[in-house]
C-alpha cells in the first residue's frame, strides 16, 4: 500500500534530514489493530493477559472510545500497520509519523543494541513456547509466564541481554599498582596481591532478576527457555518505554513539519490535516500528560531557543541541528533534566502534585483531606522530578539480589527508598513467585514508611514479616 | 509479515477465551466473598451482573504510593485538584494498606448461581405418594424430513446436500433439493415433581438492624435462586415476623422494613398452621428456614422449642441460622473484637436434638456461603434420593 504520495512523503522526509529503515505499510481492521495494540509484538508469544488488554482495546475502539491510528514496530525493515477506516490524509500524517519513529529507532543511541530481527525472533519464541504448551500443558507454562512477568522490568541494561555466567570460585592473583615514586622509598615496583573472585553469589548485587533465576535457580531447561524468552522481549521493549516522550514529540515534530513542507495536499485537506494535528498535540487530562503534546512542544521550544542563541552568534548549532543531536542522545529523563525550562513549564502551566494531606490516604478512617490530591508545586525541578520520576528504572522499584546464604535461601534488596515503599500485598505475591523458582526461603529487605527495615520473608509457611 | 505462521496469526481470540475462563475460575476460587457481593443481591433480576475481581492482577513489585504525578492547568500551590475517586486513568489506589487493581468481570446471575451452588441439594427429600405436579417442557429432540422452515437444521442439511453429491462423485455443496432439507423437530415433555415446599422466615424486629437484614436477604436471595434454578417447581412461603407473623408475597419479603420486638414463635405458629393446612405431610416435602439475630422476648424462647419440636414431625427439615456480629468491624471483617456467644434463643433451641434441626452462626458475610453449604449439603444416604423432576414420563412421541 505505497501509494505515490507516501513515496512523496518518503522522499520530503529524507530531504529533510530523516535516515530510516525501509517501511513496509499494512492496512489492517480495526479488531486486528487491538490485536497488535494488545500484543506489542504481533507475532509474540500467546499469554491471557494480553487477551485482557484485547478485549477492552477492542470494545473501547468498537464504541468509538479510542482510536489507535498507526502503530509501528521497531524492526528492519520496520512494519508500520495503519487503521482501514483511517481517511487519506490520516494516513498520510501517519506515514509522515511513521518515518520519524522509525528515524528515531534507527539514531537514537538507548535504541542501538535492541534486536532488529525481533519480529522474527518474537515467532521464533512463540512456536518454542507453543511446543512447551503441547508438551507440558498450558497451566505450567502459564504458570511460569506468569512468574517471569512478575519481574519482567528487573533488567540491567547496562550488561545487556547476552551475558555470560559469573566466574567459578577461584583465586586469582591481581598486580597491584605500585603507589606513586615507590622507588624513592625503595619498594617493589610491582606487588602482587592474591584475591578470590566467585566466593559469593552473586559476587555483586544483581540487578537483573530473570537472568539470575535463568542462570542458578532449580529449573527445569523449558522453565529457564521460557524466562529468557520473556527477558529478551523485556529489553527489546525497555527503550520505547525510556524514550516515550521524546520520540513521540519527534514523529510528531516530523509530521507537521513534513506535511507543511509537502506541496501535494488540497486546502481542504490542509485544514483537515490541522485538525488532526491539533487533535494528537491536545493537552488532555489536567492530572496526566499526554507525552505527544509534550514532546512537540518541548521539541518546538528549543528549536526555537537554539535559532536565537545562533543568530545572536552564541552557538555554532542551528535550532534543527540541536534537535538532530538531541534525537540521537537524549532519553526521556535526560531530555526534560536538560531542556525543560521554568519559562516552558509556566506557559504549560506544569504543575507536581501529591496527596494535600501528610499521612496520604488511610485505608479505613479518612481525615477530610487524605485520599485529596493537591498542587504541590510550580518550581522546574519539582515538575522534571515528578516527570521522571516513574520514567526511572522501568518504572519498578531497585531490586537486586543480593546473596545466596549458605542454607540456600535468597536475599533480595529494596536499594532506594527516596522513590516510596513497597506495595505489601504485591510484594508478597511477587516474592511467593520467586519462592517457586527457588524452592527455598526468599528475603526481601526493604523498609516501612517511617523509612524503618523491614524484611519480608516468603517460605514454604507463607509470608512473614520482620522488622 | 506474509510469512508467519497460521497458528500465531489471531491469537488474541485465544487469548481473550483463555482471559474469560481466568475470570469464571477466580470467580469460583472467591464465591465466599462474592455470595454477598451487593451488586448481585440487588441485582434485581438483571441478567447481567459486574463483580469485582481482586484475584486476576498480575502480581510485581511496584510502589504503594501511588498519589504524585505532573499535571497541567491553572490554579494555585495547595489548591486540591482530585479526590482519589476522581483520579483519571493510571491514578491507583494509593496507601499503605494498598487498594488494588479492580478488574471489573461480567457474568449473567445464572451462571453464578449454578457455580455457587452446584453440590447442593435439599436433603432428606422423599418421593411422597402422590406426585402433584406436572410440568410441562419441550425439547427439540429429533430429525426429520418434513418440518417447519423455521426449524430447519442448517449443519445437517448441509451435510446431506455435500452426501448426495458426493455420492455422485461431485464433491461439493450447492443445488439444494427437498431430499436435502432436514428439521428439527419438538416432542413435549411431561414431568412430575415430588412436592417440595419451603417457607422462609425471616426476623423483622427492630434489632434487626441493616446489615444483618442484609445477611438474611442474601442467605435467602441465594436459596430463592437455587430452588428456581434446580427445581421447576417449589412451593415457596415467606413469613416475615416481629412480635406477630403474617405471610407476605415475595417482593416484599426482600423490601421490608423493620421496627418491634421479637417473638420467634409466632411465625413458627404460622409456619406451622400453613403447612397443615396446604402441605400435608403426606405429600409435601416441606423445608423450613428461619434466620434471626436471636433477640427474642426470653419467655418466647421455650415456646420455640416445643414448636420447633412440633414443626419436626411435619417438615423434612428445620434450619434457624442466627446472625451474630460484635459490631460493624468484625462484620465486615476488619477488627478483631471478641467474638459473640449464641443467644439465649439459640441454646434453648440447640437442646432440640434432632438429625433434621439444622442451625447456623453467621458473623461475617463470608459465612453466608457456610450457611448454605451446611444447610443445603448433600446428607449421607441421599444417593438414591429422588431428585426433584428426574422421573420424567413422557408423551408425544
Amino acid at each position: 500500500m505505497e501509494s505515490q504520495r507516501f513515496l512523496e512523503l518518503r522522499e520530503l522526509a529524507r530531504q529533510l534530514g530523516l535516515d530510516f529503515f525501509e517501511v513496509i505499510f499494512e492496512v489492517v481492521p480495526q479488531d486486528i489493530m487491538a490485536e497488535i495494540a494488545a500484543y506489542g509484538l504481533p507475532t509474540r508469544a500467546r499469554h491471557w493477559s494480553y487477551g485482557k488488554v484485547y478485549n477492552r482495546q477492542r470494545v473501547h475502539g468498537q464504541m468509538g472510545l479510542s482510536k489507535i491510528y498507526e502503530i509501528v514496530l521497531n524492526n528492519d525493515p520496520a512494519y508500520a500497520f495503519l487503521l482501514d477506516s483511517n481517511s487519506e490524509i490520516a494516513n498520510l500524517l501517519v506515514a509522515a509519523h511513521v518515518y520519524a519513529h522509525c528515524d528515531f529507532f534507527k539514531q537514537n543511541v538507548y535504541f542501538s543494541p535492541t534486536n532488529r530481527n525481533m519480529v522474527n525472533v518474537a515467532v521464533e519464541h512463540a512456536l518454542r513456547i507453543d511446543e512447551y504448551i503441547d508438551r507440558y500443558g498450558l497451566d505450567r507454562v502459564e504458570r511460569v509466564m506468569d512468574i517471569a512477568f512478575a519481574v519482567d522490568r528487573h533488567l540491567d541494561v547496562h550488561k545487556g541481554v547476552v551475558r555470560k555466567p559469573y566466574p567459578t570460585r577461584q583465586v586469582i592473583e591481581r598486580e597491584r599498582r605500585p603507589q606513586p615514586y615507590a622507588d624513592l622509598f625503595g619498594e617493589e615496583e610491582f606487588a602482587l596481591t592474591k584475591a578470590v573472585v566467585g566466593d559469593h553469589l552473586p559476587p555483586h548485587p544483581e540487578k537483573d532478576l530473570l537472568w539470575f533465576f535463568a542462570q542458578y535457580a532449580p529449573i527445569e531447561p523449558w522453565e529457564r527457555d521460557v524466562l529468557e524468552i520473556i527477558r529478551e522481549e523485556s529489553y527489546y521493549f525497555y527503550p520505547q518505554f525510556e524514550t516515550k516522550i521524546l520520540n513521540e514529540g519527534w514523529a510528531t515534530y516530523w509530521h507537521a513539519e513534513i506535511l507543511q513542507q509537502y506541496a501535494g495536499l488540497s486546502p481542504s485537506e490542509t485544514i483537515d490535516f490541522g485538525v488532526l494535528h491539533a487533535g494528537v498535540v491536545h493537552p488532555g487530562h489536567p492530572m496526566s500528560i499526554n507525552p505527544y503534546y509534550l514532546g512537540y512542544r518541548l521539541l518546538v521550544d528549543v528549536e526555537r531557543r537554539w535559532d536565537q542563541l545562533y543568530a545572536a552568534g552564541n552557538t555554532s548549532v542551528t535550532g534543527r541541528q540541536k534537535l538532530f543531536e538531541i534525537r540521537a542522545q537524549e532519553n526521556d529523563i535526560s531530555f526534560l533534566a536538560n531542556y525543560l525550562t521554568q519559562e516552558l513549564a509556566d506557559e504549560l502551566e506544569l504543575f507536581a502534585y501529591g496527596y494535600a494531606c501528610e499521612h496520604g490516604p488511610q485505608s479505613q478512617k479518612k481525615c477530610q483531606k487524605c485520599g485529596e490530591s493537591a498542587i504541590q508545586s510550580r518550581q522546574i525541578e519539582d515538575v522534571i522530578y515528578s516527570l521522571v520520576a516513574p520514567r526511572y528504572n522501568y518504572g519498578a522499584p531497585r531490586i537486586v539480589i543480593t546473596r545466596v546464604n549458605e542454607d540456600g535461601s535468597l536475599l533480595l534488596e529494596h536499594e532506594r527508598s527516596d522513590l516510596g515503599t513497597l506495595d505489601r500485598t504485591y510484594g508478597e505475591k511477587t516474592l511467593g513467585y520467586l519462592y517457586e523458582l527457588w524452592k527455598k526461603p526468599v528475603h526481601l529487605k526493604t523498609f516501612g514508611s517511617q523509612h524503618e527495615a523491614t524484611t519480608l520473608t516468603y517460605a514454604a509457611s507463607g509470608m512473614e514479616i520482620s522488622k | 509479515m506474509a510469512d508467519i505462521p497460521w497458528d500465531l496469526r489471531r491469537r488474541a481470540l485465544k487469548d481473550s477465551i483463555r482471559h474469560d475462563k481466568r475470570v469464571k475460575e477466580a470467580i469460583r476460587k472467591n464465591l465466599k466473598e462474592l455470595i454477598a457481593e451487593e451488586n448481585i443481591i440487588t441485582s434485581d433480576g438483571r441478567k447481567l451482573v459486574k463483580i469485582p475481581l481482586r484475584y486476576l492482577d498480575q502480581y510485581r513489585f511496584r510502589f504503594g504510593q501511588m498519589g504524585s504525578g505532573t499535571g497541567q492547568g491553572k490554579g494555585n500551590v495547595g489548591d486540591v485538584i482530585a479526590r482519589d475517586s476522581e483520579r483519571g486513568e493510571g491514578g491507583e489506589q494509593p496507601g499503605d494498606q494498598p487498594g488494588e487493581q479492580v478488574y471489573e468481570a461480567e457474568i449473567s446471575v445464572e451462571e453464578l448461581t449454578r457455580m455457587m451452588l452446584e453440590d447442593l441439594a435439599l436433603p432428606w427429600l422423599e418421593d411422597k405418594e402422590e406426585r402433584q405436579i406436572t410440568t410441562t417442557s419441550y425439547t427439540f429432540d429429533d430429525v426429520r424430513r418434513k418440518g417447519s422452515m423455521a426449524n430447519m437444521d442448517k449443519k445437517r442439511t448441509l451435510i446431506e446436500n455435500l452426501k448426495r453429491h458426493a455420492v455422485h462423485k461431485r464433491p461439493k455443496v450447492g443445488a439444494f433439493s427437498d431430499a436435502d432439507l432436514r428439521f428439527k423437530v419438538w416432542s413435549v415433555q411431561q414431568e412430575h415433581h415430588s412436592n417440595a415446599a419451603v417457607y422462609l422466615l425471616m426476623d423483622r424486629s427492630g434489632s434487626m438492624t441493616t446489615e444483618k437484614k442484609y445477611i438474611a436477604k442474601s442467605f435467602f436471595f441465594w436459596l430463592v435462586r437455587f430452588l428456581k434454578l434446580k427445581y421447576q417447581t417449589v412451593d415457596m412461603v415467606f413469613i416475615a415476623h416481629d412480635t406477630e407473623a403474617q405471610i407476605v408475597p415475595e417482593q416484599d419479603f426482600f423490601t421490608i422494613s423493620n421496627s418491634g420486638g421479637t417473638m420467634c414463635s409466632s411465625a413458627y405458629r404460622v409456619a406451622l398452621e400453613h403447612i397443615q393446612h396446604t402441605h400435608p405431610k403426606a405429600r409435601w416435602n416441606n423445608y423450613i428456614f428461619h434466620f434471626s439475630d436471636g433477640d427474642n422476648w426470653p419467655e418466647d424462647n421455650s415456646r420455640c422449642k416445643t414448636l420447633i419440636a412440633q414443626l419436626l414431625d411435619h417438615a423434612a427439615m428445620v434450619g434457624y441460622g442466627e446472625i451474630r456480629y460484635y459490631d460493624e468491624a468484625t462484620f465486615y471483617g476488619w477488627g478483631n473484637t471478641s467474638e459473640p456467644g449464641r443467644s439465649l434463643l439459640h441454646n434453648e433451641l440447640s437442646t432440640v436434638a434432632h438429625q433434621r434441626f439444622i442451625t447456623a452462626i453467621i458473623k461475617r458475610k463470608e459465612d453466608v456461603y457456610q450457611a448454605l453449604q451446611t444447610f443445603l449439603a448433600k446428607k449421607e444416604g441421599m444417593e438414591n434420593a429422588p431428585e426433584l423432576g428426574n422421573a420424567a414420563f413422557q408423551v408425544g412421541r
